[in-house]
C-alpha cells in the first residue's frame, strides 16, 4: 500500500505581468491510500488545479508551507519527471499539444523512462497493451499515429489522458476535470477506463464540478475546496447534497469568508 | 611583398601545381581567369551575418594522397550507386551493372573531366560561375576534388546513388570539392550525400554542387552535412532548372564548425519546380550562416522553403530565405517558411523572409518565427515521467520532422536522425 500525504500546503504563484504574487493554497490537509478513489469538488478558482500541479510539481507554484509526502518522503525538492517515475500521474484539465511526435512514440518513451536501459518494453508487448487499452476505450487505432494531442478534439484529448493513465499504471492519479466537454458515451467509456485501474495498488484524486461523473466513478471520500482550503469531507453522499444545494449553502453553514463567482 | 608580385607568384604555382596533376588545358585556363579576379571581387553578401574575420581563402592547390581505411566505417554497397571518396582519393565506385549498360556515369571529378569532356565542360563553373563572388572565384582557382554524376534521357534511377565524401582532417590542406549532377531530359535520379570529417586538424571546406536539370527530369538531392568542429566550410549548392523539371532539396545541416551556406534554384523553365526543405542544428559558440534563394523565372514556376533550426549553447544561426520573382515569371508561385527554435538563452537566432518580386501575377507567402522552446510543453512530457533531456529531444525532434520526413532515402533519415540525436547530445 502508498500513501500520499498533503500537510497544511500553502502555495504561491507569481503573476507574470503585475509581478505580485498571491497566496491561493491557504493550508491544505489530505491524506489517501491506494485502494482508494477520492473526489475534490469546489467552487471555480479555488484552488483545485493548483492543488494538482503542485503536487505534480509545475514549476509555476511555490510550496511556502507545508509539505507533501509520498509513502513517508517529500516529494517538495523532487523534479516533475521523478515524481512521475515515482508513481505520480497528472491528467490535465488542459493537455500540451506537441507536433511531430506520436502518440505512440511517446507512450513509449513514457514506459520506457520507468524501466532500466536493458529492460525496456518489446514492440510486441507494448501493441499487445495498447491494443488492449484502445478497445477498452473505444479508441481508433489511427488516434496512436497522430501527433500528440495536435487538432484532438476536446473529448479525444480527455480519453487521451486516460489512455496514458492505463499505459502508464501510475500509484496515484490525479485527475482534474476529466469528465469537462464530454458527451454522455465518453463520460462512460473514461469512467469505464479509470475504473478498471481500481485496485489495491491504485488511488486516484479526482477534481470535477460534477456529480455526475461520481455516479459513474463512486468515491470513497469527498471533499469540498474553498478559499484554498479543504472546508469539509464526507462520503460519496456529500457530492449529492453538494449537487441539491450548492456551495453557498455550505459556506453559510461553516461560516467561511469567501466570494462565490456568481456573487461579484 | 606588393600585391601584383604576390598574385603573379600565386598564378606560377597554381599552373605549376595544376600542370603537374595534368589538369586539361581550359580548366587550368578557367583556374588562372578566376584567380585573377579573387582580388576585384567580393564576398557574398549574407544578410544580418558577419563572417569578415573568417578566413575562407586557403592559396594552396596541393595534390594529397588519404588513407583509404579512413572510410572503413563506410559499408560498400552493391544494389545501388555509391561513391566513397577520402579527400582527394576515390576508395570505390560501385555502380550496378543495370545502370552502367543504361548509360547512367558516377565516378570521381578529374577523371569525368578527361573522359566525358562533352558531357561536363559545358556545365562546369557554369551554373556558378567564377565572375560571381570571390568565394566562387576560389573555388574555381582552387578546385581539389569532386564527383561526377550523368543519367542520360529517359532513364529512371530507382534507388538513390549515395556519395560518401569524408574529409580528411589527419592532414593539413583545404578541401575544394565540387558535385556535378546533369539529369538529361525525361530522367530521374535520387542522389544522397553525406559529408563527415577524420581528423582534428584546423581546416578550409569549400563545397560546391552544381545541378542541371533538364527538360522534364526530376532531381531528389539530399545531404547530411556532419563536418567536424575544426572545420571551416563554405559550401554554395545551385540547380538550373528547366522545362517542367523538378529539384528538390532535403538537407540537415549538423556541422560542428562555423558554416557560411548557399542555397539557390533558378527556375528558368517554365513549370519549373522546387522545394527547398533544410534543417540546421548549431551549438556551443558555432556560428552559422544560411542563404536559401529561389529565382522564379520561367512562366508557371513553383518554389517553396521550408527551414528549421535548433540553436543549443550560445551558437549563432541565421536562416534568409530569398524568393526572386522576375518580371515575366506569370503564374509563380513562391511560398517559404523559415522557424527557429532556442534551446538556450545565449543564442542567437534570425529568420529573414526577403521577397524581391517584380511581377503581379504571382502568389507568394512567407512565415518566420524565432522563438524559446515551449515550457508547457517539456511539462507535459515530463510528467509522464520522461526526464528533461529527452523530452527537449522529443520535442525538437518534432520540431524538425516536416522536413526530416521529406528525405528521399529511408537510409539518410536514419542517418539525419541519429546525427540529431548526437549534436543535441553534444550540445
Ligand atoms: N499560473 C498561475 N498564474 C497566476 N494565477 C494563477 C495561476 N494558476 C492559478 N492561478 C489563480 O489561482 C486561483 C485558483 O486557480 P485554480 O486553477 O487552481 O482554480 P480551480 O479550483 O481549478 O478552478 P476551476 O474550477 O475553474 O478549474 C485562480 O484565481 C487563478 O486565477
Ligand atoms: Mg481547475
Amino acid at each position: 500500500m502508498s500513501t500520499l500525504e498533503i500537510k497544511d500546503l500553502h502555495v504561491e504563484v507569481s503573476d507574470e505581468e503585475s509581478q505580485k504574487t498571491k497566496e491561493i493554497l491557504k493550508g491544505v490537509n489530505l491524506t489517501m491510500s491506494t485502494g482508494e478513489i477520492h473526489a475534490i469538488m469546489g467552487p471555480n478558482g479555488t484552488g483545485k488545479s493548483t492543488l494538482s500541479q503542485t503536487i505534480m510539481g509545475q514549476p509555476a507554484y511555490h510550496v511556502t508551507q507545508g509539505d507533501i509526502l509520498l509513502d513517508g518522503e517529500s516529494i517538495l525538492d523532487m523534479p516533475v519527471d521523478e515524481r512521475a517515475r515515482r508513481g505520480l500521474f497528472l491528467a490535465m484539465q488542459y493537455p500540451a499539444e506537441i507536433q511531430g511526435v506520436t502518440n505512440a512514440e511517446f507512450l513509449r518513451a513514457a514506459i520506457n523512462a520507468r524501466r532500466a536501459d536493458d529492460d525496456q518494453i518489446s514492440v510486441m508487448a507494448f501493441l499487445k497493451e495498447l491494443d488492449k487499452n484502445l478497445a477498452l476505450l473505444d479508441m481508433n487505432e489511427s488516434m496512436t499515429e497522430r501527433y500528440l494531442n495536435e487538432g484532438f478534439s476536446g473529448g479525444e484529448k480527455k480519453r487521451n489522458e486516460i489512455l496514458q493513465l492505463l499505459m502508464i499504471k501510475p500509484k496515484f492519479a490525479l485527475l482534474d476535470e476529466i469528465d469537462s466537454g464530454l458527451d454522455i458515451d465518453a463520460l462512460k467509456v473514461v469512467s469505464k477506463g479509470v475504473n478498471s485501474m481500481r485496485g489495491d495498488n491504485f488511488g486516484s484524486l479526482i477534481i470535477t464540478h460534477y456529480q455526475r461523473l461520481l455516479n459513474y466513478i463512486v468515491p470513497d471520500v469527498v471533499h469540498v475546496m474553498m478559499g484554498g482550503k479543504i472546508v469539509k469531507t464526507g462520503d460519496a453522499d456529500l457530492a449529492k447534497t453538494l449537487e441539491k444545494e450548492g456551495y453557498a449553502g455550505l459556506r453559510d453553514d461553516l461560516g467561511i469568508d469567501v466570494a462565490l463567482v456568481d456573487e461579484d | 611583398m606588393n600585391a601584383v608580385e604576390s598574385t603573379e607568384t600565386l598564378n606560377a604555382a597554381l599552373v605549376a601545381s595544376a600542370t603537374e596533376h595534368r589538369d586539361p588545358d581550359w580548366l587550368v585556363a578557367q583556374r588562372t581567369a578566376a584567380l585573377a579576379q579573387i582580388e576585384q571581387l567580393r564576398v557574398p553578401k549574407f544578410h544580418r551575418f558577419t563572417y569578415r574575420d573568417w578566413n575562407l581563402l586557403d592559396h594552396r592547390l596541393l595534390w594529397q594522397a588519404s588513407d583509404p581505411t579512413l572510410a572503413a566505417g563506410i559499408t560498400q554497397a552493391s544494389d545501388h550507386g555509391q561513391i566513397i571518396q577520402v579527400g582527394q582519393t576515390t576508395v570505390a565506385v560501385n555502380l550496378p551493372q543495370a545502370l552502367r549498360d543504361q548509360g547512367v556515369i558516377l565516378t570521381d571529378l578529374f577523371t569525368a573531366l578527361t573522359q566525358y569532356p562533352e558531357l561536363t565542360k559545358p556545365y562546369l563553373n557554369q551554373i556558378i560561375p567564377a565572375t560571381e563572388d570571390k568565394l566562387a572565384a576560389y573555388h574555381v582557382a582552387y578546385l581539389n576534388g569532386g564527383l561526377f554524376l550523368y543519367v542520360p534521357q529517359n532513364v529512371v534511377v530507382d534507388d538513390p546513388i549515395e556519395a560518401h565524401i569524408v574529409q580528411d582532417s589527419t592532414q593539413d590542406g583545404p578541401q575544394v570539392s565540387h558535385v556535378l549532377i546533369v539529369a538529361d531530359q525525361g530522367s530521374q535520379v535520387a542522389f544522397t550525400q553525406h559529408l563527415t570529417t577524420q581528423g582534428t586538424r584546423a581546416n578550409l571546406v569549400n563545397n560546391v554542387v552544381e545541378i542541371v536539370a533538364n527538360d522534364n527530369s526530376r532531381v531528389k538531392f539530399a545531404s547530411v552535412d556532419e563536418l567536424g568542429r575544426d572545420t571551416l566550410t563554405y559550401f554554395n549548392r545551385r540547380a538550373l532548372v528547366k522545362h517542367n523539371a523538378e529539384v528538390d532539396w532535403a538537407v540537415g545541416l549538423m556541422n560542428l564548425g562555423d558554416t557560411l551556406g548557399q542555397f539557390d534554384t533558378n527556375l528558368v523553365g517554365e513549370g519549373a519546380q522546387t522545394e527547398t526543405k533544410v534543417v540546421a542544428i548549431t551549438s556551443q559558440d558555432q556560428r552559422e550562416g544560411i542563404n536559401t534563394r529561389i529565382t522564379n523565372r520561367g512562366k508557371h514556376t513553383v518554389g517553396n522553403i521550408l527551414q528549421r533550426g535548433v540553436l543549443l549553447g550560445t551558437s549563432e544561426l541565421v536562416f534568409n530565405g530569398i524568393g526572386d520573382i522576375i518580371h515575366g515569371a506569370s503564374g509563380a508561385n513562391a511560398e517559404q517558411e523559415n522557424r527557429l527554435l532556442m534551446m538556450t538563452p545565449g543564442t542567437h537566432g534570425d529568420a529573414n523572409p526577403i521577397l524581391l518580386i517584380d511581377e503581379n501575377d504571382v502568389i507568394a507567402g512567407h512565415a518566420a518565427s524565432v522563438g524559446q522552446v515551449d515550457q508547457s510543453q517539456l511539462y507535459y512530457l515530463m510528467s509522464r515521467g520522461i526526464d528533461r533531456k529527452t523530452a527537449e529531444r522529443l520535442v525538437i525532434r518534432g520540431f524538425l520532422s516536416t522536413v526530416l520526413s521529406a528525405i528521399p532515402s529511408k537510409n539518410v533519415q536514419q542517418q539525419l536522425i541519429k546525427t540529431i540525436e548526437r549534436n543535441l547530445q553534444n550540445g
